[in-house]
């Protein structure tokens, strides 16, 4: 296949934008062959608004955003009235971060189709980045459908915020969660208005949902958009698909993704690191091992791979190869928290409390944020009998309260009791009781309780 | 403590009044400078000086086709007087070889570069600058990373420390001239990738502690392989690895630094740290500190006076977007630009994102102002670096600089060498909102560079802010502000007897008559892995007349001057004004 140094353009007429040009030459094969075979179709099709269209969406496919953007106006110019080009060309504008042009271009759009409800979020969202607040808020309020009321809400706000109106904008975020309690963006909006207003507990409880949900977003079904996003099928493609189904807990579909992408590319290395951790889920050793042999071979990530391998080996109950493996995965990257801790646990296994406790410290040290690292640190410093160290280490546990506390304070009731402290060690146990039970962990619970009756 | 009251004493220790005594007078030419010695309407606001003036300097960053993440981040500047001439010193902070460890002990080194400012007749000055490094002492060759400065052993001559690749060097200023190498001695350590620092009296001793900030566990023998949108090798995001603490190291006033990390609470919150500044963000009188971390949310470490901090970032509202996602945080520019009494923050991020304004409402709640402001579309295709807040044109509000450069491939530069070049940018503050008035900067903003560091300060003494640029893989830039002279100024140098001699900290405003007053904070801090001149730098319009000025001083008690001259440098000696004053 001959390809031009650069994709020849189509020549601008009568106020026609030209296609634009693309530096084919200096794309890796996978890239270079998908726009290659449409930009060919759209140069030899150059009046086709459909041809120039597809092409505009193989380039916004592989996030050629201005490129995309110029084709998407050649394909606009062709065909007014199509609805298409400039609903993605303005999803185009908004990743370029011109939410003033996207809102223009999603304006003519729903002028052709107007109860496409992705656009009218999507309108009313570029309105208010644009900083047209009264615009937005007309946007959103004029979306009733069910599927868009918690951008809706969420939308309407950020604007009552962005106007000082807190009461109202609470009101509004109440309502964006309420709809969709996975709603982190809201719950960080809530927070924000909740201090506005003084309410800086009910703030900070809100930022605890905001850091569990994260980015999740209430999505609205979008097949527009979608025709571009399946586009690809290219060996990084499919990879990133797999990490996606492995984050949402499809083992199965990832690992087969996994596969594909190898298929499709061999010399992936990533695949086959991530692979090692994918087969241990799936309990099937022989193809973990497979792949951590690969992943080594290749050299890429290897101290994640050893981590991994670590793990698998873990499951197994193969602990002093497991050992092995995390004190490989060290040697490459001295800072691996996870691999001190579970290094530690596997001398913990050993009764080598000490070195263990000394893992476990080294963790806390790289990453001082890695609770279980303390905890563990915390129980090792018990078990040598250092139960003052060990109450330094385990009040640092004593926030935030969550799901995960009840054991750290029990622990640090142990603690205390072990150095004497009845009092606190009562103290303690009492807390991490209550604790347990408001998170239904009833056999902590009970077991705390045991501990409770034979100190008083 | 009582203060003792003294006339006030006027730039007595800076070169640059003129013979006469009476306010400064801008030279009649300079070589840099069209032969008017002004600036006609179509000449650009900056010239970029660097070579003309022996700034001869250009980082390394050692890239190897490896794509190792430190190639790409370094590195930094800073403006220091370090033989305190009264003249403006540049350190430039240089990478070298990645693979060859912590220590090399060849190739390219750190450089200093003295300024040697001379008056001539006719107030006629020359502007040169001389390579001092060897001579200093400072010839490191770490992987280096940026710079900060402060006064650590209160003897009167600013100390440098070098941030690298898995080291932190601590120079002391033997105020000789000379510089030695005390990190051992002061017991300093920080093995990890250190980027931005800062000296800050956290605890108001009078002792500057230290904060500096960690990026990534990256290290080469980690190195991932990642990718861009279309497959070819690239960079990877700082998401491919974790994000390792900051330290803090309390300064025993005895030499000797203890690391203060977990006792402080900083150990209990983190992110990939690469921005430092520090102010009193909820306006207690206690410095607080702000970290820009990439990719993770930002934090704002409030200090609660007990030697401890507690992050309250994205309680108030400064660590995140209005859609609670964390951005690419790199550079941070802390003022109060919208003249309310109280500091903003103003954040560089990656493309795609926009840059942060921060607007405090004096309590150390944030409102992301960014789009009311007018500085979201226009940062929206850069990735910002180096920045700070200066009035470059003297009209009483805070402008805006940002050194851009990107960190992944630009798809326009795609196949070409270092296809990661940006221009910088110049924002006019119009009355709290932001015009953009790049192409009014002249070449030096229409040239596109790796933009990083970003360091500011009156280099040549003529009553304007400049700026040193640093470029990844790429010569130093000198900016030298030429804009148009008909606004009036004025520089304050603050000093303290005994501790904390160079006032770092202070909080000073200049009062005048019909006019809100303009607040400014000692600190070298801010930007990204630079340091800027700790003398405070005020424009004033076309209004010489200063009604008073008004220092907080670092441990909370406040003292008044009047009677100031403007376009000259002032040094304010503590106990020479009026002691208790308010304003």
């Amino acid at each position: 296949m001959a390809l031009a140094l650069v994709g020849t353009p189509a020549r601008a007429q009568d106020g026609v934008p030209p296609l634009p040009r693309v530096a084919l030459d200096t794309f890796p094969p996978a890239a270079r062959d998908a726009i290659a075979v449409a930009q060919r179709d759209a140069t030899a099709k150059s009046t086709d608004a459909g041809a120039v269209g597809a092409f505009a969406r193989v380039l916004q496919a592989w996030e050629q955003w201005d490129a995309a953007h110029e084709a998407y106006a050649r394909a606009q110019a062709l065909a007014p009235r199509a609805f298409e080009w400039r609903y993605l060309d303005a999803v185009v504008l908004q990743r370029l971060a011109r939410p003033a042009d996207a809102a223009a271009q999603l304006s003519q759009a729903l002028a052709i189709s107007p109860d496409y409800l992705p656009a009218r979020v999507k309108l009313a969202e570029a309105w208010l980045d644009a900083g047209e607040a009264e615009r937005s808020a007309g946007s959103f309020a004029a979306v009733s459908d069910p599927a868009a009321q918690p951008a809706a809400a969420f939308g309407l706000g950020r604007i009552a915020a962005a106007g000082g109106r807190h009461e109202e904008a609470v009101k509004q975020f109440e309502r964006a969660v309420e709809l969709f309690p996975e709603f982190g963006a809201a719950y960080y909006g809530l927070a924000q208005s909740y201090r506005a207003l003084g309410r800086r507990d009910d703030a900070r409880r809100a930022l605890e949902q905001h850091a569990r949900y994260g980015a999740r977003w209430p999505a609205v079904e979008d097949p527009v958009l979608a025709s571009v996003t399946t586009l690809r099928d290219d060996a990084g493609a499919i990879l990133q698909r797999g990490i996606k189904l492995a984050e949402s807990g499809d083992v199965e579909g990832a690992i087969t993704a996994h596969e594909t992408a190898l298929v499709r590319d061999p010399s992936l290395a990533q695949a086959h690191a991530n692979l090692i951790s994918l087969y241990g889920r799936a309990r099937n050793w022989p193809k973990a091992d497979e792949h951590y042999r690969a992943a080594v071979a290749a050299g890429v990530d290897v101290a994640s791979a050893q981590y991994d391998y670590g793990v698998v080996l873990g499951l197994q109950e193969r602990w002093s190869e497991a050992a092995e493996a995390y004190r490989k995965a060290l040697a490459v990257n001295p800072l691996h928290a996870g691999a001190h801790n579970n290094l530690g646990q596997t001398l913990e296994r050993a009764r080598d409390f000490t070195a263990a406790a000394a893992e476990y410290r080294r963790a806390v040290e790289s990453e001082p944020t890695l609770r279980i690292a303390r905890f563990n640190l915390g129980r090792m410093l018990i078990a040598l009998g250092r139960n003052e160290d060990a109450i330094v280490e385990l009040r640092k546990l004593i926030e935030p309260r969550d799901a995960e506390a009840p054991r750290y304070l029990f622990a640090l009731s142990t603690a205390h009791l072990r150095a004497g402290h009845r009092d606190e060690a009562v103290k303690w146990a009492t807390d991490a009781k209550d604790l347990a039970l408001q998170f239904g962990q009833a056999e902590l619970a009970a077991a705390i309780e045991r501990d409770l009756a034979s100190i008083r | 403590m009582s203060l003792r009251v003294f006339p006030v004493v006027l730039a007595c220790a800076l070169l640059i009044l003129p013979p006469e005594g009476g306010s400064h007078k801008f030279p009649e030419s300079n070589p840099w400078l069209p032969p008017s010695g002004g600036r006609s309407a179509a000449s650009p606001l900056f010239v970029e000086s660097a070579a003309a003036t022996g700034l001869d300097f250009t980082h390394v960053n050692g890239a190897t086709g490896q794509y190792y993440m430190a190639e790409q981040m370094g590195a930094g500047v800073a403006l220091f007087d370090y033989d305190n001439d009264g003249d403006l010193d540049v350190f430039l902070v240089q990478g070298g070889p990645f693979d060859a460890g912590a220590r090399r002990t060849t190739g390219p080194t750190c450089k200093l570069f003295r300024n040697d400012l001379t008056d001539g007749p006719n107030g006629k000055r020359t502007l040169h600058f001389t390579d001092v490094t060897e001579r200093a002492g400072l010839a490191l060759r770490t992987y280096g990373m940026g710079a900060a400065v402060g006064d650590y052993n209160n003897d009167g001559y600013l100390d440098l420390l070098v941030t690298s690749f898995g080291a932190i060097t601590l120079y002391r200023n033997n105020g000789n001239g000379t510089f030695t190498d005390v990190t051992s001695a002061a017991g300093l350590s920080d093995p990890l990738w250190s980027t931005s620092a800062a000296f800050v009296d956290y605890d108001r001793d009078g002792h500057l502690d230290l904060f500096v900030a960690n990026y990534l566990d990256f290290s080469p023998a980690s190195n991932k392989v990642c990718h861009d949108a279309v497959g070819a090798r690239d960079y990877c995001s700082p998401r491919a690895y974790r994000p390792v603490p900051a330290r803090l190291f309390h300064n025993d006033g005895n030499g000797r630094f203890t690391d203060v990390t977990e006792p402080s609470g900083i150990a209990r919150a983190f992110g990939a740290g690469l921005g430092v500044a520090t102010g009193d963000y909820d306006g207690d009188g206690w410095p607080d500190v702000y970290v820009a971390n990439d990719a993770t949310p930002n934090q704002l470490w409030i200090n609660h006076h007990d030697g401890t901090f507690v992050d309250e970032g994205l309680l108030s509202g400064a660590a995140v977007n209005a859609a609670g996602n964390p951005e690419g945080s790199m550079g941070i520019a802390s003022g109060d630009f919208n003249r309310d009494g109280s500091e903003d923050l103003f954040v560089t991020n990656i493309i795609g994102e926009t840059f942060a304004l921060y607007v405090n409402d004096g309590h150390g709640n944030f409102e992301d102002a960014r789009t009311k402001a007018g500085l979201a579309a226009p940062t929206a295709a850069f990735t910002g670096f180096g920045t700070d807040w200066f009035d470059f044109d003297n009209d009483g509000w805070l402008d805006l600089f940002v050194a851009n450069g990107a960190v992944n491939i630009i798809d326009a530069q795609r196949g070409q060498p270092a296809p990661f070049r940006m221009k910088n940018l110049l924002f006019r503050n119009v009355g709290g909102r932001f015009q953009d008035a790049s192409a009014e900067g002249g070449p030096a903003f229409a040239r596109a560079e790796i933009g990083r560091g970003a360091a500011f300060g009156d280099i040549d003494n003529d009553g304007d802010v400049d700026v040193v640029v640093t470029n990844n893989g790429g010569p130093v830039r000198l900016l030298l502000n030429q804009a148009p002279r008909s606004n009036h100024w004025l520089a304050l140098k603050l000093e303290q007897p005994e501790k904390n001699r160079f006032a770092s900290g202070a909080w000073v405003g200049v009062e005048r008559t019909g006019e809100p007053t303009l607040w400014r904070r000692v600190r070298t801090d801010g930007s990204y892995l630079s340091a800027s001149d700790v003398r405070l730098h005020f424009g004033l319009g076309d209004s010489p007349t200063v009604t008073a000025v008004v220092v907080q001083w670092p441990d909370g008690t406040r003292e008044r001057w009047t009677s100031i001259k403007s376009d000259t440098v002032v040094t304010l000696k503590r106990g020479t004004g009026n002691a208790g004053a308010g304003g």
